[in-house]
């Protein structure tokens, strides 16, 4: 087993584009990567791109020894996933996932992971990771949020000399709700570029935004430092300085006219803030938690509203910056 | 106990608790000196304030020494003190359950109880004896018995009971006899100690003492230890996670998990010498009394205290044998059952268990539990990580209690009632409704079976979906319903929580309205709780 001579054998759960750049960084180092995928054309695509990856079509042996597991998949995919590896899963597995959105009564990922399998050991990556910046080999920076020491100590050995900076956090409820509302945030912020509502209008409304992950995580026993921290304010800042967001282009061409399926169409990828938009709503009215933006967004979504009027009356409401509750 | 592992087992925890310490101090901890002079100013502390203790004299001879002895100790002296204090705790908290004494007792059931009940004291009840409430009829078992009886050979159970009464750890006893099961280790308050009569009993039915008003941190990783060594030498215990009597009177949410954390201790020390049956199991068992022999005390503690409720009260109804024996008839008389419903088990780390003692994942499948607390390939302690897992079982036990409460009339009616109170008051706080009973003092009768009507029909489908369980009381109509709880107020308080005059209900007793309506708090029933969420509700209730 593992121990800190020994070599860690990791397994990646899945073949997008975060699987592939997390691979491609580890595989590099003395980490031994294994990665499993369903089809056969992702598994040919993956060996062509990073050979050094073991790619295997039998889920049990590309777990046969891992110590680490990324279950590397979208939320909308993560309980198929998770119930998959679940007929595998050992109670020392450490088990990540970087998935930024919620499931059925906004189940959150680690809830999904935990309905599925016998793991314990979970660690949610969060904070401004984006498979695209991670492809291009430049230094990343990301939360962990584990309530085991464990799991930190293992991801930190991972990382080890890859240019990653790992920031711990216990939150792992804040730091799942800040990671799934700020595509909320995005949604908005697309539609706001596509009305010229000005950059102004773009970050009071990504404020918004952030007050609205804060009584979200607050309710759920989330800590209110979260959302000021890496996870929350820091992944919204370089999120939409790069503009690297499917949920913009989602936002703008809803505000432009389009359908929402239209929309997700066009996007060609998984765009977890539309979801994320409804099942919070869902949540805060069963609550009784007040949400500005998101309400404005999932009116938007569902075609009860202008995305104009909508936005403006975000725009033009308090941020009820003193009270985490919402109430 | 037998007497041979009795002594095993104190020699195991002086040698474990003095090594530990030792460890503990060469790793940068605290030196065993700073230790025994800590020992020794919470020791003094305590006999300072508690000048009642019996063992008083002895005690403070006893640390007069330690002092004495540690201001000229070498090295090799302080080790040789630590084992000196260690075993000092550990004969003290240690039982001297006798097989032979178990016998004679639980032959004479029933009507045992009345015999048990009988032995809180007083020679004066025992001319009275022949007038003992039998309690057969009136103490129903249910829920996972055969798995119990199943984890009880395939294990180590702790059997992890709600806690609203002193009469809980005698009805636990009973209801392990009926189920014929052999008796079971339990922590029991050293206040429950004082009458030489009861604790011959409890001592030598498994009691083990706890002093609360112990503070030494030493003293609390002796105690844990020996539960520890416990259930490693397979003595099956009985843990109250709740700590206290709930004093509220609602179900335990927020529970103490030092003890229950002992269990996962257990397990690795199992695995760490490859025990032939390693596993420890956690069974959560749900009590529920249609009246509660404590409750005046316990609410009036919970309301007068606010947030410092007294842990320990030695001068409640269960001190009072008239009142024990009054209670126990009078809840015989009225057919009142006592429910003790055993819940499914849990493995140490929260997972579901089948009846051969397998733990299962979400889905079903078996689990190797061993796996959990692999560190290199070996199992190990490690406390933050075993400490989450503790939490978590918490929270099944938690789920458990609220799942497996038997709801009776005297909660679903003073619920109805608080319900009405607080309509009639919308501006007032709890607090100020208690405390003058709001701008009109009684209810009109068809409000309060309205309400109950209402409120019946929401725990219906609770129990539908498998949240709560009804009494039988509780399956006739709201005007049967009301009547059964107005006759139970009426029983045995110094003052009936509600009473019926004519077309209204009197609120008689608002404090234990609030006390019995407690019981329901937690389900998220329609109307607005009386304790928030984490049953600290104190601040919530200050006017």
């Amino acid at each position: 087993m593992n121990d800190a001579t020994e070599t860690l054998r990791m397994t990646l759960v899945g073949a997008g584009p975060l699987a592939r750049a997390i691979g491609r960084i580890l595989a590099r180092g003395p980490t031994e990567v294994h990665l499993w995928a369903r089809g056969q054309a992702a598994r040919d695509a993956i060996r062509a791109e990073v050979p050094e990856l073991n790619v295997h079509h039998e889920l049990e042996a590309a777990l046969e020894g891992a110590h680490v597991v990324l279950l590397a998949v979208p939320a909308d995919q993560l309980t198929e996933a998770a119930e998959r590896y679940g007929e595998h899963a050992l109670g020392d597995h450490v088990v990540l996932t970087a998935a930024r959105g919620v499931g059925p009564n906004f189940t959150l990922p680690h809830e999904m992971i935990r309905k599925k399998t016998c793991v314990r050991q979970i660690g949610i990556l969060g904070g401004p990771i984006h498979a695209r910046e991670l492809a291009t080999g430049r230094s990343i920076n990301a939360v962990l949020a584990t309530r085991f020491p464990r799991v930190l100590e293992m991801v930190r050995r991972l990382v080890s000399g890859a240019p990653v900076a790992l920031h711990a956090s216990k939150d792992i409820v804040g730091v799942q709700v800040a990671g799934a509302v700020s595509n909320v945030a995005s949604l908005a912020a697309g539609m706001c570029d596509a009305l010229e509502l000005g950059d102004t209008a773009r970050g009071v409304l990504l404020t918004h935004g952030l007050v609205d992950a804060r009584k979200i995580g607050m309710a759920l026993g989330a800590t209110e430092a979260t959302f000021g921290g890496l996870a929350g304010l820091g992944e919204l800042i370089p999120r939409h300085v790069t503009s690297m967001d499917r949920h913009l282009d989602v936002g703008a061409a809803v505000a432009k006219g389009a359908s929402l399926q239209e929309a997700l169409q066009q996007a060609q990828g998984h765009v977890e803030g539309v979801v994320t938009a409804m099942e919070a709503m869902a949540l805060a009215d069963a609550r009784g938690i007040e949400l500005g933006l998101v309400r404005a967004v999932a009116q938007v979504l569902q075609g009860e509203a202008s995305p104009r009027e909508a936005l403006e009356a975000v725009l033009h409401h308090s941020l009820d910056l003193d009270d985490p509750r919402g109430r | 106990m037998r007497p041979e592992d009795q002594e095993r087992i104190l020699t195991e925890l002086e040698s474990r608790v003095s090594l530990a310490k030792v460890r503990a101090t060469e790793a940068g901890g605290p030196k065993l000196s700073e230790i025994l002079e800590d020992s020794h100013y919470f020791e003094r502390k305590r006999l300072k304030e508690d000048r009642g203790s019996p063992t008083r004299e002895a005690d403070v001879k006893f640390w007069d020494q330690v002092q004495q002895d540690l201001r000229r100790a070498s090295e090799r002296d302080q080790k040789l003190l630590a084992r000196k204090v260690i075993r000092h705790y550990a004969e003290e908290i240690a039982g001297n359950f006798d097989e032979r004494v178990y016998q004679v007792v639980t032959r004479a059931l029933p009507p045992g109880l009345g015999l048990l009940l009988n032995a809180a004291s007083p020679l004066r009840l025992v001319k009275r004896l022949p007038q003992m409430p039998n309690l057969d009829e009136s103490v129903v078992i249910q829920g996972e018995v055969e798995q119990l009886h199943r984890l009880h050979e395939k294990g180590t159970v702790i059997l992890v009971p709600t806690h609203v009464s002193n009469l809980d750890s005698i009805i636990v006893g009973y209801a392990l006899f009926r189920m014929g099961l052999p008796p079971f280790i339990y922590g029991a308050g050293l206040n429950l100690f004082t009458n030489p009569l009861i604790s011959f009993f409890m001592h030598n039915l498994g009691a083990y003492t706890v002093d609360r008003k112990k503070t030494d941190p030493l003293y609390k990783d002796v105690l844990k230890e020996y539960a520890t060594l416990t259930l490693e030498f397979g003595y099956d215990n009985i843990f109250f996670p709740g700590g206290t009597r709930s004093r509220s009177g609602a179900i335990e949410q927020h529970l103490k998990l030092g003890l229950m954390g002992t269990g996962l201790a257990a397990y690795i020390n199992n695995l760490q010498r490859g025990a032939a049956q390693p596993k420890v199991f956690i069974v959560p068992a749900t009590l529920s009394f249609e009246l509660v022999l404590e409750a005046e005390t316990l609410i009036d503690d919970f309301l007068k205290e606010v947030g410092k409720a007294r842990y320990i009260i030695d001068d409640d109804e269960f001190t009072r044998p008239k009142r024990v024996f009054d209670f126990m008839s009078q809840l015989v008389s009225m057919d009142s059952k006592i429910h003790v419903t055993v819940s499914r088990g849990y493995d140490v780390f929260g997972n579901p268990v089948d009846d051969e003692g397998n733990s299962l994942d979400p889905c079903g499948r078996v689990v190797d539990t061993s796996r959990y607390v692999l560190d290199k390939g070996k199992p190990v302690h490690d406390a933050a990580r075993d400490a989450e897992y503790t939490r978590e079982v918490g929270e099944r036990v938690g789920e458990a209690f609220l799942r497996d409460n038997v709801v009776t009339s005297t909660h679903v009616v003073a619920h109805a009632i608080m319900n009405l109170l607080r309509e009639r008051n919308p501006r007032m706080s709890v607090l100020r409704i208690l405390r003058t009973g709001g701008t009109e003092d009684d209810l009109e009768l068809r409000s309060v079976y309205r309400e109950t009507d209402r409120l019946l029909g929401e725990l219906r489908a609770l129990e539908q979906r498998g949240r709560i369980r009804l009494g039988t009381s509780l399956r006739a109509s709201a005007e049967d319903v009301v009547s059964d709880a107005l006759a139970h107020y009426a029983l045995y308080h110094t003052r009936p929580a509600a009473q019926r005059r004519g077309d209204r209900v009197v609120p008689r007793d608002r404090n234990l309205v609030l006390y019995y309506q407690n019981r329901l708090e937690g389900y998220g029933l329609s109307s607005r709780p009386c304790l928030s969420p984490n049953h600290r509700a104190l601040a919530d209730l200050r006017g």
